[in-house]
């Protein structure tokens, strides 16, 4: 049974992000099958469209990894690392599966740990190609027929292209609320702080579409009937990174007084802007989206005239963001043994230069103990970009 | 000033065959065969190995410069740290893969003064007229190097192939995507090939391109037949001597030469084993190097697990050949096909035999394989912060090695590939000790 959020966006909100994975939980026990995925890259359509909950697993700043070290390398990414500590202490026991796409060598090297480790019922990998030709495409789309039989066989019953064009309309919906959204942040002072609105996307991720949509919507209201004008500070920052899946950080940069009003992030606008197209195979739309309109520096694009047509093409969402959501500064936050971001780091930080806005680089292990350390760069960070 | 520093002065490792003693000249000659090509005009592709397009550049006449060699040889000679410092300045992160760095930082420091770092090691690494990535299930930094090189060399265009392997999964055999995979690499080598043709003036010769996929596909025979004389007692050639072999396996594939090469040490061998000479006089103990890339800078660690009586007679680090003719290949006419069912049909090589032991998997077999075929006692690992590629899953392994099969001793090693500000002798040679002793209990046990 669907919960009805009106009136109680922000509030449930708050639950359900402090509580993460409360509502899963709940939906299980009324006979719903949750499946768990990691990163972006998973087709989430795919997984609603054969009856499954998606679940995003995600890692939690706070807790030491104790429990993923006798099994997973130190040296894969410190979020992988989280997530898993977290899923081997039995946060997420209520997942019926597991879907981990080929999105970086953290992720997918790491399958057959997370396959055995967990042992559950289903997993999946999905070898998502790294290039974006026609060849690569069409690879790709066999690879997403491979799990859309292997899914349905698991479901018990195969996976219908109504069902997936359903999906690929709720999903839709959703992209669009969170667009909604985002203009919300573009108005001086933004009339939803960085902090809200990470809460809601991490939220989002961890219930039903459908409930996301509810949840969306019903914080959107609730934003616009404010009486209370948000404080004015004097920075408006835009932050890029790789999954940043918790508000500490946003915490700190809001905190430190700024305003963080654009983001190029997951959960945030790379995974929440780019919609599906409605196409005639409904794979071919998923195909495209996944491949090609996600800008992630794991997807390698071919450079195609001089080297600065080639930054646009690679950061040139981060240039209009900037310049609609007039950024002041852009904060660089890139975690340690994160290869598909950090060789990216020289090149993206020459772009946004280009584009007139100051960068502050900074590397960072996803843990409250080191996040704490970052607020005097920060500050010295946000005193620069007020002293100009 | 990191431009400043000096490498160490070191002794050259003691090998234990002809063969190995053989590769310091010959990667030598290789990078002084790139700075003359580069003199000379001739196009030279930045690549990577275990790319299977080395048949492609050698059938094309076009001059490979192995970046992850020219890495490791920076790291080998201890003189890395000044390119790695270069790349952090850079804003590179110190945890990404530090071939990578090493070659970020030579290349940044090359494009800016427009000539070789002073003393770099081996005259140093040309200018390439192309970078060949590719994009597999593993290693990151072989789409991401090139992309981030092209921050110092705009001007010089990247092709990243595709090249992925199924995946070892339960519900299903890879025999049911093979040829859709196969589709896919076929595709991205001919686009490799028109990338190739249209940047750097030479044409693809076809019937030359079979002649060298027929010498390799020979050379990957030879090397499993030499590297399986191995399991001989006592053993005539270890995981040292084999991180030298691996020269003409990775870099010159191909090509005769090393074709050549693979046969003179399967008679060197063979000539080994009939004399009863093995690497120590008095073997005792038979390990595996179960994974991870080596310490370059490091070798001679080897030779202290030989003073102890161990022996290295099998690795799975630059393994990456089986005999072709086990590989269930179709016999296909065009050489970029072959390739791509070779390519296939050696990453799914073990899926049938993990499937026949529950809780396994093609990696874990692996090991199990060489543990019996080798006589092996023990399993040395080596955890390399900063490579992402080859050394997740590793501990999973060496656990479920243990769940599956049986309890073995074994060590994990920890540096990196050329960090050598990662590496501690006397702690690592304290780990060695102790597995000794572990290896000595576990046989006094056994009786």
């Amino acid at each position: 049974m669907q919960v009805d959020v009106s009136g109680r966006g922000l509030v449930t909100v708050e639950k359900y992000y402090q509580d993460y994975g409360s509502r899963a939980r709940e939906l299980k026990k009324q006979g719903r099958r949750i499946m768990g995925y990691l990163c972006a890259f998973t087709p989430v359509e795919i997984i609603a469209a054969a009856g499954f909950v998606p679940f995003r697993i995600k890692g939690d700043v706070n807790e030491p990894i104790t429990k993923a070290d006798t099994e997973m390398e130190t040296i894969v990414c410190p979020l992988v690392r989280s997530c898993f500590d977290v899923a081997l202490k039995g946060k997420y026991e209520f997942l019926d599966g597991i879907v981990i796409p080929h999105a970086c060598d953290s992720i997918s090297r790491t399958y057959d740990v997370w396959k055995y480790t967990l042992n559950l019922p289903y997993s999946h990998l999905i070898n998502m190609p790294h290039s974006t030709g026609e060849p690569s495409l069409n690879f790709y789309k066999s690879i997403l027929g491979t799990f859309r039989t292997s899914l349905g066989k698991f479901a018990g019953k195969e996976i219908s292209d109504q069902s997936l064009n359903q999906a690929i309309s709720l999903y839709n919906q959703n992209r669009a609320k969170v667009r909604e959204l985002y203009e919300l942040r573009k108005t001086a002072p933004p009339s939803i702080s960085g902090a809200e609105v990470a809460k809601l996307l991490i939220a989002a991720v961890s219930i039903p579409v459908e409930e996301a949509n509810q949840l969306i919507d019903s914080v959107i209201k609730e934003v616009k009937q404010r009486k209370a004008v948000p404080a004015a500070k004097p920075a408006r920052i835009m932050v890029v990174g790789a999954q940043v899946d918790d508000v500490a950080f946003i915490d700190l940069i809001e905190d430190s007084g700024a305003w963080v009003v654009a983001d190029d992030l997951c959960p945030g606008a790379r995974e929440f802007f780019a919609d599906v197209d409605v196409t005639a195979d409904p794979i071919d739309g998923i195909a495209e989206r996944y491949l090609r309109k996600i800008k992630c520096g794991r997807t390698f694009r071919e450079k195609k005239g001089d080297y600065e047509d080639y930054l646009e093409e690679r950061f040139g969402h981060i240039g209009r963001f900037i310049k609609d959501s007039k950024v002041d500064g852009v904060v660089l936050y890139i975690y340690k043994y994160c290869d598909p971001y950090g060789f990216d780091v020289p090149a993206m930080k020459s772009y946004i230069e280009s584009v007139g806005a100051p960068v502050l680089y900074l590397e960072d292990e996803y843990s409250m103990s080191t996040i704490g350390r970052l607020r005097t760069r920060i500050q010295a960070f946000l005193e620069l970009i007020g002293s100009k | 000033m990191t431009e400043e520093k000096k490498p160490e002065e070191r002794k050259p490792r003691k090998h234990a065959t002809e063969a190995a003693g053989k590769i310091g000249p010959m990667v030598k000659a290789a990078l002084a065969e790139n700075l003359r090509a580069k003199e000379e005009g001739e196009p030279i592709a930045y690549s990577f190995i275990f790319s299977s397009y080395d048949e492609i550049i050698r059938a094309m006449d076009i001059m490979p410069a192995w970046t992850e060699n020219y890495a490791g040889v920076c790291g080998a000679k201890r003189d890395a740290q000044r390119f790695l410092e270069r790349a952090e300045s850079e804003n590179f992160s110190r945890s990404l893969c530090t071939y990578a760095l090493c070659g970020l930082g030579f290349d940044s420091w090359r494009e800016e003064t427009g000539e070789m770092p002073p003393d770099a090691p081996w005259g140093g690494q040309a200018r390439p007229t192309v970078m060949l990535g590719s994009g597999q299930i593993i290693c990151d930094p072989r789409y991401k190097w090139y992309q981030a090189a092209q921050h110092y060399m705009p001007d010089v265009p990247v092709y990243v192939a595709g090249l992925p392997f199924p995946p070892y999964e339960d519900d299903y055999d890879y025999r049911d995507v093979q040829d859709y995979y196969v589709k896919y690499i076929v595709e991205e080598l001919r686009g490799l090939v028109a990338f190739l043709e249209r940047h750097t003036n030479r044409k693809m010769d076809w019937d030359r391109l079979s002649e060298v996929v027929d010498i390799s596909d020979r050379t990957w025979n030879m090397i499993s037949e030499a590297y399986d004389l191995r399991k001989a007692v006592p053993c005539p050639m270890g995981t040292g001597d084999a991180m030298n072999t691996m020269v003409p396996m990775t870099f010159m594939m191909g090509t005769q030469e090393a074709y050549d090469f693979f046969k003179d040490l399967y008679d060197e061998l063979k000539r080994k084993i009939a004399n009863k000479e093995g690497i120590i006089p008095d073997e005792k103990y038979r390990l595996l190097w179960g994974g991870g890339l080596p310490a370059w800078f490091a070798l001679s660690d080897f030779n202290y697990f030989n003073s102890k009586g161990a022996v290295f007679p099998a690795e799975v680090t630059y393994r990456q050949v089986e005999p072709v003719y086990e590989l269930d290949m179709p016999k296909v006419s065009d050489p970029l096909e072959h390739l791509a069912w070779r390519w296939v049909k050696y990453w799914a090589y073990r899926h049938d035999k993990a499937r026949k032991r529950p809780g396994s998997n093609p990696d874990v077999e692996r090991l199990i394989e060489y543990i019996e075929e080798y006589k092996i006692d023990g399993v040395v690992i080596h955890e390399a912060f900063s490579c992402r590629s080859w050394h997740p899953g590793l501990i999973w392994q060496l656990n479920q090695l243990k769940r599956v099969y049986r309890d073995i001793p074994s060590l994990i090693l920890e540096s990196d590939i050329v960090d050598i500000s990662s590496y501690n002798e006397a702690d690592t040679r304290a780990r060695i000790d102790a597995f000794i002793d572990t290896l000595e209990a576990v046989k006094s046990k056994k009786g």
